[in-house]
C-alpha cells in the first residue's frame, strides 16, 4: 500500500532528498524518478510538493543549487548536497537507524 | 498568510520558480507521451501528478519570505511573558540599567545643555567675544576703550556688526525703598549683535543713543513682572536711576539673559560723550557678529591689520595692543567643561558596570535556559532567529529601565539646577527630545553590549552538549567568564571611588590650610554706587569715610573697613611695580599681586603686622602695606619699609610710602599660596567696593541693623549682596564641592552595583554546585571550610579587580590632577582606603550566599537528582 505524503514525516523526506543528491548534481525532476524508483512505488509524493523542501534545505544550507543545461538542452535548476549537507544527512542517517532498530526491536519483542 | 509579511520574494524569485516548475511538468508531459498518449491527454496527467502549480508557488514565496515584523512581534511577545515570569530578574535588571542610563542621561543634559548647544540667540555661534591684549604689561588683557570699540565697528570688514557693554550695580529710587539692580551698559547695536528683539515695545532709537538724548532704558522680563507686574502699559513708566528719570521703551524675552541672569536693565552709552574720549581708558567688553562664513581666524587677522592702523595713527595709546577673539560661548560657560566632561566619564563609567552586572546576569540566566535554547535550535530555529529573540528580550528591558531612567534624569536634573545655582546656562537644562533620542541610543547601546554578548554564548553548541550539560550527572559550575566581569566590575568601581576618594581628601586639605586671616564673624555687603561719583573723588572719598565711621558706631560692631576684592576668594590682579629709590637689583622686574584696602582691613581681618606700622589714609597722599613675601623677594637683607612704590600702568594711582611689612595671607584663594602682595591703602579707590564688618556674634544677625544704619544715612542708596565672608569663601568652591558630591554619589553606586554582581555571581556559583557541596557536606566537611571557600573565592576576584582598579586609576589620575588640592593624584592613603573599603564592602556581598552554601542540606541536595 503506497504512504501518502500527509503520512510521510517532513524530516524523513528531507532525508530522502539528502541522500538522494549525495549521488551528484540533480533537478527536481530528477529527485521525484529517483524517489519513485528507489521506494519501488511505496512513497507517493505529489511531484511539485517536493519543491518547498528543495527550497528550505537550500535556504539552510544543506543544498546547493546551480541553474545548468539538462540532458535536452533546456536550462533546469540543479541541486548537490553541501558539506553541512553531508554531515546533517549522517546524523539524520545514524539517528534514523536508531530509531528504526529501536521500533523493529520492540516490534519482535511483543510478539 | 498575513499580507504585511515582508514581500522580498514575489517579484524577484518568481520568474526563477515558473521556470524551474514548467521544466518539471514538460519532463513529465514528455514521459507521459513516450508512454503512448496524445500530447493533450499526457500534459492533463502531468499537471495532475505535479499538483497545482499555484498552491506551490506560494509555498515557495513562503521559504523565502523574511516575516519581520511577524517575528518582532513574536519576539516581543515572548520577551514579555519571560519578563514576567521572572519579575525578579527583570527587575533588578531594569534597576540597574535606570541607575546607569539615568545618571547618564541626566549628565549627557547638562552637558548638552552647558556645553555642546549653540547659545541661545539667533546663530549663536557667530557671537565672539573681543578683547585688547597688550602684551607688555603684567595683565595684558583689558577691555576696550569707547573710541577704540567704534574704530573696530567702522574699519573692519568680517563682522555685522560690534558692540560693547559693562556692568554696575545700581540704586533705582522710583520706589518706597531704594532697589539695588544690576545695569548693562551697552553700547550702541547691542541688540543687533545678538539678533535680539524686545518682546514689548522697541530697541534704543538713535536719538536715545546720544549723548543729550531722551533717558531711555530696556528692561528684563523678570523686573517687569516684578515691579509692573507684568502691566501691558509698561511702555508709559519710568525708572530713577542717579537721581534722573529714565522711560522704559521696552521689555526683553525671558531667555534673553545677557551679561549674565541678574542683569535687569540695560541703558545706552552715548559714544560721542565727552567722557568716553579717552583711548586709554577700558570700559567695555566688546562682543561682535561674524558675518556669515567668516571664520574666526579670518576676523582676527582683519582686527589685526585695523589695529595696526590705529597704531600708527595712536601711537602713544594703540601701538602695543592687539584683538583678541573667544568665541562667546567659551567665556559665557567658563571652566565647568572640565567637571563636566569628568562626570560624563564617570558616568559613562557607571553605565559600563551596569551592563557588566546585566551581562553577567544574563550569563547565568542562559546557563538555566540552555536547554529551552538547544531544544529551539534542533527543532530547526536559525541561530540568528534566536539571538534576535534573546536581544528582543534584552532590548524590552532596557527600553524599560531607560524610561525608568528619564524619570530619574528629569529628578536629578531638578536637583543639579538647584545644587549648581551658579553654573552658567543652567536654566537652560531640561529634558526634550534631543535628551530622549540620546537615552534611546543609551539603550540600544545598552541592549547590544548586555545581550549580544550572552545571546551568542547562549546559542553556540549543539543539542547534545546541552542535554548533556543539564543532565544530572554534571558536576562542573565554572563560570570563568561571570567572575571576570565580577572583576570588571570591581576595578572600574574602584577607579571611581579612588577619583571621589581624592577629590574629598582635597576637600578636607582645602578646609585645614591657614588661610592668614580670620573670616570667622565677619560680613560683607555692597552699598550702590555709580562711576559718576568718581567725577569728584573729595566727595566719593568723605561719603565712604563717614559711611565706615556710622557703621563703626554700631553696638556689635567691632570694625568697619572696605576692600575692593574679597581676600581669599579667587581672583587675582598681577602687576609690574617700580620703586622711586635705586632698587637693589635694577634688573629684576618687580611683580606683586596689589590689592586696595582701607587702612582698617589688616586689623579687621587679623592679618597681624609684623614691622613698622600700620597705613594711614589721607586727602593728599597713599600709603602701602606689603607683606611678609614681599619684603623676602625683593628686599632680601633690607627692609622695604620707607620706600616708594607705583603701579606704572596706573595713571591714577600716585606713588605711596610702604608704611609696614604685614603676615602673608591666602588673599588670591584659600587654594592658592601667599604671592608678594602690596596692598594700597585707600578705602574708596572705588564707589562700589565690598564693606566688611567685624562683628561680635553672629554676622547674619547683624544684617537687619546694618540695614536700617544705612538707610539712615543714605537714604538713596541701598544695601545688596549682605553675606558673611565664611559663605562666599564656601561659595567659592561650590563647583569643587558639587563635582566632589556628584562623583562621590555615582562611585556609590558603582559600589553597590559591583555588590550586586558579585552577590549574584557568587550565589549562581553556589547553585550550581549544591551537588558538590551537598556531597562535601555528606562526606563531613565542616560548614566553616565551606564558607572559607566561597569567600576566598568572591575576595580573590575583588582583589585582583582592585588591583586593575589601582592601575586604571594611576592612569587616569590626569584628568583629575588639575582638580586636586594638598593630595597627590596616586595618594597611598586614599587608595589603600578605597581598597580596604571595596573588599569590606565585598566580605559582606559575599558572606550571605557563601552561608547558605554552608547550610545546605546534604539529603535534600542529594534527593533532588
Amino acid at each position: 500500500m503506497p504512504i501518502e505524503k500527509s503520512d510521510l514525516l517532513q524530516g524523513t523526506l528531507d532525508m530522502l532528498i539528502l541522500k538522494i543528491v549525495t549521488l551528484g548534481p540533480i533537478h527536481g525532476y530528477g529527485i521525484s524518478q529517483r524517489l519513485r524508483q528507489i521506494s519501488k512505488q511505496v512513497l507517493l509524493v505529489q511531484q511539485g510538493s517536493l519543491y518547498p523542501a528543495l527550497h528550505r534545505l537550500e535556504k539552510r544550507g544543506w543544498l546547493e543549487a546551480e541553474w545548468g543545461e539538462s540532458e535536452n538542452g533546456r536550462q533546469a535548476k540543479f541541486y548537490k548536497l553541501s558539506a553541512k549537507g553531508k554531515q546533517q544527512l549522517k546524523k539524520e542517517e545514524s539517528n534514523w537507524n536508531r530509531l528504526a532498530g529501536a521500533v523493529a526491536n520492540i516490534l519482535q519483542t511483543a510478539q | 498568510m498575513p499580507s504585511w509579511k515582508f514581500p522580498s520574494g514575489k517579484r524577484t524569485f518568481d520568474p526563477q520558480f515558473d521556470s524551474e516548475l514548467r521544466f518539471h511538468v514538460d519532463k513529465l508531459t514528455d514521459e507521459f507521451i513516450a508512454k503512448g498518449m496524445s500530447p493533450e491527454e499526457a500534459r492533463r496527467r502531468a499537471v495532475l501528478e505535479f499538483g497545482g502549480s499555484e498552491q506551490i508557488k506560494e509555498e515557495l514565496r513562503d521559504v523565502h519570505r523574511i516575516p519581520v515584523l511577524e517575528t518582532a512581534l513574536n519576539n516581543l511577545k515572548w520577551a514579555l511573558r519571560l519578563i514576567f515570569k521572572s519579575p525578579s530578574f527583570s527587575m533588578v535588571v531594569m534597576l540597574t540599567l535606570a541607575l546607569g542610563i539615568g545618571a547618564n542621561s541626566a549628565v549627557f543634559s547638562a552637558i548638552d545643555a552647558i556645553l555642546l548647544r549653540p547659545l541661545p540667540y539667533p546663530e549663536g555661534d557667530r557671537l565672539m567675544e573681543l578683547r585688547q591684549i597688550n602684551q607688555k604689561v603684567q595683565k595684558p588683557q583689558t577691555r576696550l576703550a569707547p573710541p577704540r570699540l567704534e574704530d573696530w565697528n567702522r574699519l573692519n570688514a568680517t563682522f555685522d556688526a560690534i558692540t560693547g557693554f559693562y556692568t554696575e550695580d545700581d540704586s533705582e529710587t522710583s520706589g518706597p525703598l531704594p532697589e539695588k539692580i544690576e545695569v548693562a551698559y551697552v553700547a550702541p547695536r547691542f541688540f543687533q549683535v545678538f539678533g535680539v528683539a524686545p518682546a514689548l515695545g522697541r530697541d534704543f532709537n538713535s536719538a536715545e543713543g546720544q549723548f543729550g538724548g531722551p533717558n531711555a532704558v530696556l528692561i528684563s522680563d523678570r523686573l517687569w513682572r516684578r515691579r509692573f507686574s507684568a502691566d501691558p502699559n509698561v511702555l508709559t513708566k519710568q525708572l530713577r536711576f542717579h537721581n534722573a528719570p529714565w522711560s522704559v521703551v521696552g521689555v526683553l524675552p525671558p531667555s534673553f539673559a545677557f551679561p549674565d541672569r541678574d542683569a535687569e536693565v540695560w541703558l545706552p552709552v552715548a559714544p560721542d560723550a565727552p567722557y568716553a574720549q579717552h583711548r586709554e581708558w577700558g570700559w567695555f567688553i566688546a562682543i561682535g557678529r561674524l558675518k556669515p562664513g567668516v571664520s574666526a581666524d579670518q576676523a582676527r587677522a582683519n582686527l589685526e591689520a585695523v589695529q595696526a592702523q590705529l597704531g600708527k595713527q595712536f601711537p602713544q595709546t594703540d601701538a602695543d595692543l592687539t584683538p583678541g577673539i573667544v568665541p562667546l560661548k567659551e567665556t559665557a560657560i567658563g571652566d565647568v567643561g572640565s567637571s563636566l566632561w569628568m562626570l560624563f566619564g564617570a558616568v559613562s563609567l557607571l553605565l559600563l558596570i551596569a551592563c557588566t552586572n546585566i551581562v553577567a546576569l544574563l550569563l547565568a540566566r542562559g546557563a538555566q535556559r540552555r536547554h529551552e535554547i538547544s531544544v529551539r535550535l534542533s527543532l530547526g530555529a536559525p541561530r540568528f532567529m534566536v539571538v534576535c529573540q534573546l536581544l528582543t528580550e534584552s532590548f524590552v528591558l532596557a527600553v524599560a529601565g531607560a524610561l525608568l531612567g528619564l524619570g530619574l534624569a528629569g529628578a536629578a536634573s531638578g536637583v543639579f539646577r538647584s545644587l549648581a545655582k551658579d553654573l552658567p546656562r543652567v536654566e537652560e537644562i531640561h529634558l526634550d527630545g534631543r535628551i530622549l533620542l540620546y537615552t534611546l541610543a543609551c539603550s540600544v547601546l545598552a541592549t547590544l553590549l548586555c545581550g549580544l554578548f550572552p545571546a551568542i554564548r547562549g546559542t553556540r553548541g549543539s543539542l547534545s552538549d546541552a542535554l548533556a550539560q543539564a543532565s544530572r550527572s554534571q558536576v562542573s559550575g565554572r563560570t570563568p567568564l561571570q567572575w571576570f566581569l565580577v572583576g570588571v566590575q570591581v576595578a572600574l568601581a574602584v577607579t571611581l571611588l579612588g577619583g571621589a576618594g581624592l577629590l574629598w581628601r582635597s576637600f578636607q586639605a582645602l578646609g585645614r590650610v591657614s588661610p592668614g586671616f580670620d573670616a570667622n564673624n565677619v560680613l560683607s555687603f555692597h552699598i550702590t554706587g555709580s562711576y559718576g561719583e568718581t567725577a569728584d573723588w573729595e566727595k566719593l572719598q568723605s561719603r565712604i569715610w563717614r559711611t565706615l565711621e556710622e557703621l563703626r558706631s554700631l553696638p556689635g560692631v567691632e570694625s568697619a573697613g572696605t576692600a575692593m576684592s574679597l581676600p581669599g576668594v579667587p581672583n587675582t590682579y598681577q602687576n609690574e611695580l617700580t620703586l622711586a629709590e635705586a632698587q637693589t637689583d635694577p634688573n629684576r622686574k618687580i611683580i606683586a599681586e596689589t590689592r586696595v584696602v582701607s587702612p582698617s582691613y589688616f586689623a579687621l581681618m587679623k592679618i597681624p603686622v609684623l614691622a613698622g606700622e600700620s597705613c594711614r589714609e589721607d586727602v593728599h597722599s597713599v600709603n602701602a602695606m606689603v607683606n611678609r613675601s614681599f619684603a623676602n623677594a625683593y628686599f632680601q637683607g633690607t627692609t622695604p619699609i620707607g620706600h616708594h612704590v607705583q603701579e606704572p600702568t596706573n595713571p591714577f594711582l600716585p606713588g605711596g610710602e610702604i608704611r609696614g611689612i604685614v603676615g602673608d595671607a591666602r588673599e588670591v584663594g584659600l587654594n592658592r599660596e601667599p604671592v608678594p602682595t602690596v596692598y594700597w591703602c585707600l578705602s574708596a579707590a572705588d564707589p562700589d567696593p565690598y564693606y566688611l564688618v567685624r562683628t561680635k556674634t553672629d554676622p547674619s544677625a547683624m544684617a537687619g541693623a546694618l540695614r536700617r544704619k544705612v538707610k539712615e544715612i543714605e537714604p538713596a542708596r541701598s544695601v545688596f549682596d549682605i553675606v558673611p565672608l565664611e559663605e562666599h569663601l564656601n561659595d567659592a568652591f561650590a563647583q569643587n564641592r558639587l563635582r566632589t558630591i556628584l562623583l562621590a554619589f555615582f562611585a556609590v553606586t558603582a559600589v553597590s552595583l559591583a555588590c550586586i554582581g558579585l552577590y549574584g555571581t557568587l550565589s549562581y556559583s553556589v547553585t550550581v554546585r549544591r551537588r558538590e557541596v551537598g556531597l562535601r557536606l555528606a562526606l563531613g566537611a565542616l560548614q566553616g571550610q565551606i564558607v572559607k571557600q566561597f569567600l576566598l573565592q568572591g575576595l580573590t576576584i575583588t582583589l585582583l579587580g582592585c588591583a586593575a582598579g589601582w592601575g586604571l586609576e594611576a592612569a587616569s589620575a590626569r584628568v583629575l590632577s588639575g582638580m586636586l588640592y594638598g593630595v597627590s593624584p596616586s595618594d597611598g592613603p586614599t587608595l589603600f582606603t578605597v581598597v580596604l573599603l571595596m573588599l569590606m564592602v565585598a566580605v559582606l556581598a559575599a558572606l550571605a550566599p557563601a552561608i547558605r552554601a554552608s547550610r545546605l542540606d546534604p539529603l535534600q541536595v542529594l534527593r533532588e537528582e
